[in-house]
């Protein structure tokens, strides 16, 4: 019995690869265990060779390492490209006729399971295509877990289509699951022990995550291009948004999007907008509209490999510095780096309540790593009570005199003034990106521009009065304290658990609110740490120059790693060597 | 709301505009035409594009949005989105829309939002002081084409037409009592409404004057054209010489891109609820 067990099933895109792996992931967060799926693939829809890893535990981890217990191959490729990567004695289910492996075809030594995929789907009468479902039926006998616990994930998937279809699934999926049991009984060295969770979990992908975020906090309006890490939000809202009653737009560019979702804001709806790198690059001029108006926006900012096209598929930090300095004058906003789907919920929910609270544009800056790894998260963090701050909106009728609502009022010390919506009574004024008056009409002249931007940037000052410090794990004296943004926490995390578990005094700071940056509680954190060490998913060290620009803190020591693929703490820890 | 006029929509600022300018007669048009619609200074969006027009809403008491070159469509969209009862008007330039904007203009034609654009027509950039625009006709001399123009000009009636525009019109800027109609219809028309409006630029444009214009224009309703056709408005998009033709030329009743939104059955998107009406069943997708 082994308390994780990491499985990977690879194979050409086009053969279900994806959803095997979140029906596995299911099969075992019902059961009780924690689990983290992470996907690898090119940027095509059939052919080129596509994976998916899913790692199982009877306790809580914190995302995925190097080992691979259990390897499922679709196709022979998949061993060829994988079979390094193998733990001793790890296990590999094939199709004989496919190609047939032998033990000395691997490095390490490895058990090998000939699976007649092939012959069991033409036995059945079924699709080539359905070869994921026998393998995830053998790979559940190889778990060592019932046969029920993945058929209540199959029948919930399929029910919709009718009883028929969720039988030959069943009937499929049985297939594996008998042929393990019946040719390789003995094959019970990745029995998984009994799950200890006892809540109800949730598997789902950070763009979901973002997406539950948006609608528990009144999301009302999304205007999102198409565009690798963030499909999978569009997905969750155009599918949703008649119950929820939303409103899911394409538009014809990334900037249409930024400028419609402006535009239904300025109207009084709380409205987003998701893209990566690239599709941010266009929305930079609306972005500095957003400051200009001071209307609320929320930015999903899903960070891929760049520069330009880049690695499409692939995940990178290399947008922290981008998104703080883009646009063009100077205006307020506020970052939020999420490092894993349970921060990426509850930080979206802030940033709304951010970006209504001071009229400004709100980043949520996301990752492909957690957009689309499947994470699980406890029902219960969803079900508590969320509090809505729409800030100083006024609707209906602003109750002032005819003429005199001061849309731009310069007065209020915290920068912000009365916001009403097109339809307000006596609310009438200019969303101006022209520098403007109080009321929005246009002005040059020297005092009032100066007013004006003086009160914007008291914003930046409200802000920084209430960041909250960066989030720390570990040891209060430690020899060595880690530094790192985003979702490059779990691998650092899992590393800092390894060495404390050896005896020596680690720490980790991470930073979920990341911009205005917290400089005083950073000082505070790093000064008492004998070796202080960066790592980033990029190659020059973004947070190193914020942290050197907002503290003067020089972080010598960097680990950077941008080839694509998320850290891990194998990784980590042999660079300390 | 019927002691509406167009003077109700004066600001305490006058235009900046050269004398003579055709803006004054669209800015005049579209007061006359928010009055007889008894559309009020607080009842309404207008989205304003950059250029000469763009400096529009400082003199026009209208809820009003003056936003980024080539972007009034998309912001007129989300606002409409928003709030389905609120009317939205776009005022925008031949290069603001065609230009700058022409991918959003070709898009919003397309999707049939109800919002209407009122299409600044005049060949060149005003406020830029005198570069060609889209809609530049060959030969034209301006600061950016020395030698004459040399592309095609666009055509912002056929391009509405075969974009999928439900309401195209096009009306003059020194036929006041003509172009407040135009308008009037194109407000009333439940879908995206396109009003090219023909313009002079009394500054940078020696060629296409008031008496240019007055010598070729003529009223397609004086005609018998019946605006139900999309080829015959076509032909009549491409006429431009010796004569011009002026009014309606195509109009059909389409549903329109708030209409085919399952949310926007009912109230607009702003007066719904926050909270999430099925919360635990949405989560239990999740399961």
């Amino acid at each position: 019995m082994r308390d994780n067990v990491t499985w990977k099933i690879g194979g050409e895109a086009g053969f279900g690869i994806m959803s095997a792996g979140n029906v596995l992931a299911k099969t075992f967060t019902r059961a009780g265990y924690h689990i983290f799926a992470v996907n690898d693939y090119p940027s095509l829809i059939r052919g080129g060779h596509n994976v998916v890893s899913v790692r199982i535990g009877s306790t809580e981890f914190s995302g995925i390492n190097r080992d691979l217990h259990i390897l499922v191959a679709l196709n022979s490729e998949t061993v060829t490209i994988h079979k390094d990567e193998l733990n001793e004695n790890a296990l590999v289910l094939f199709d004989p006729a496919e190609k047939e492996w032998t033990a000395a075809d691997f490095p390490k030594s490895v058990r090998l399971l000939p699976v007649p995929l092939r012959d069991i789907i033409n036995n059945l009468h079924a699709d080539m295509v359905m070869r994921n479902t026998v393998v995830l039926g053998a790979s559940v006998a190889l778990l060592g877990a019932p046969f029920e616990a993945l058929f209540s994930v199959i029948h919930d998937q399929f029910i919709h289509k009718g009883a028929e279809v969720v039988d030959q699934n069943e009937k499929i999926a049985r297939a594996g699951f008998d042929y393990i049991k019946e040719h390789f009984a003995d094959a019970t060295d990745m029995h998984l022990s009994p799950g200890t969770i006892t809540e109800k979990q949730l598997v789902i992908n950070g763009s979901e995550a973002v997406g539950l975020g948006a609608v528990r906090a009144g999301l009302k309006f999304a205007a999102i291009y198409p565009m690798t890490p963030i499909n999978a939000i569009i997905t969750f809202l155009a599918d949703h948004a008649k119950e929820l009653g939303i409103v899911y737009k394409q538009p014809e560019d990334e900037i249409a999007g930024i400028t419609m979702a402006i535009g239904a804001s300025v109207a009084g709806a709380r409205s987003m907008v998701a893209t990566s790198g690239g599709g941010f690059a266009l929305q930079v001029e609306g972005l500095s509209l957003a400051g200009m108006i001071e209307v609320p926006i929320v930015i999903d900012l899903g960070m891929r490999v760049g520069p330009a096209t880049g690695m499409p598929t692939y995940t990178e930090q290399g947008e922290l510095l981008f998104a703080i300095h883009a646009g063009h004058g100077e205006f307020a906003r506020i970052i939020l780096a999420p490092g894993d789907v349970e921060e990426a919920y509850h930080l979206t929910i802030d940033a709304f309540n951010l970006a209504d609270k001071f009229q400004i544009p709100v980043f949520v800056l996301t990752d492909k790593y957690l957009n689309e790894s499947q994470w699980c998260m406890k029902l219960s963090h969803f079900q508590k009570t969320v509090a809505i701050d729409r800030g100083k909106l006024i609707m209906g009728d602003t109750g002032k005199p005819e003429g005199e609502f001061q849309r731009y009022d310069l007065t209020p010390a915290d920068g912000v003034s009365p916001r009403s919506v097109p339809g307000t009574k006596n609310g009438q004024y200019y969303a101006n990106s022209y520098e403007h008056d109080g009321l929005g009409h246009v002005t040059d002249q020297a005092k009032m521009r100066s007013d004006m931007v003086e009160k914007r940037l008291r914003k930046v000052t409200s802000i920084e009065a209430m960041v909250p410090p960066p989030k720390t794990y570990g040891d209060e004296k430690a020899e060595i304290t880690f530094v790192t943004w985003g979702t490059t926490k779990g691998a650092v995390v899992s590393a800092m658990e390894q060495m404390r578990h050896e005896g020596k005094k680690v720490s980790v700071v991470t930073y979920p609110w990341i911009y205005p940056f917290p400089a005083e509680a950073t000082k505070a954190l790093l000064a008492g740490s004998a070796r202080v060490i960066a790592v980033e998913q990029n190659a020059t060290g973004q947070l190193c120059k914020l942290i050197r620009a907002e503290t003067g803190i020089d972080i010598t020591e960097k680990f950077l790693k941008y080839d694509g693929r998320p850290w891990l703490p194998e990784e980590i820890l042999s660079r300390l060597q | 709301m019927s002691s509406l006029t167009a003077n109700s929509y004066n600001t305490g600022f006058l235009p900046t505009w050269c004398p003579g300018c055709g803006d004054f007669g669209i800015w005049k048009s579209l007061q006359g035409a928010f009055a007889s619609l008894g559309i009020g200074p607080d009842d309404g969006l207008v989205v304003y594009g950059i250029g000469c027009h763009g400096n529009m809403y400082d003199w026009m008491r209208m809820y009003g949005f003056a936003g980024l070159h080539g972007r009034a469509l998309p912001v007129a969209q989300g606002a409409k989105l928003a709030n389905h009862n609120l009317p939205v008007v776009v005022v925008s330039g031949d290069g603001d829309c065609l230009g700058e904007g022409g991918n959003h203009f070709m898009h919003a034609a397309k999707r049939n939002p109800d919002v209407t654009v009122i299409l600044h027509d005049n060949q060149v950039y005003g406020l830029t002081t005198g570069q060609a625009s889209p809609t530049a006709k060959p030969g034209f001399k301006t600061k950016s084409t020395p030698e004459g123009a040399t592309d095609a000009p666009m055509n912002p009636l056929a391009l509405a037409i075969v974009s999928g525009a439900t309401f195209v019109a096009r009306g003059f800027a020194g036929d006041l009592p003509g172009l407040t109609a135009i308008m009037v219809e194109a407000m009333k028309h439940k879908g995206f409404a396109v009003v090219d409006v023909l313009q002079p630029c009394v500054t940078f444009d020696k060629v296409h004057t008031y008496q240019w214009y007055r010598q070729r224009l003529y009223k397609l309703e004086a005609e018998g054209h019946v605006p139900d056709n999309k080829l015959k408005a076509l032909e009549k998009a491409m006429e431009w010489g010796d004569k011009i033709p002026l009014g309606i030329f195509y109009k059909e009743d389409k549903p329109t891109s708030e209409g085919l939104e399952p949310a926007l059955s009912g109230a607009p998107l702003v007066s719904l609820p926050l909270e999430v009406a099925h919360w635990d069943k949405l989560l239990n997708e999740f399961v």
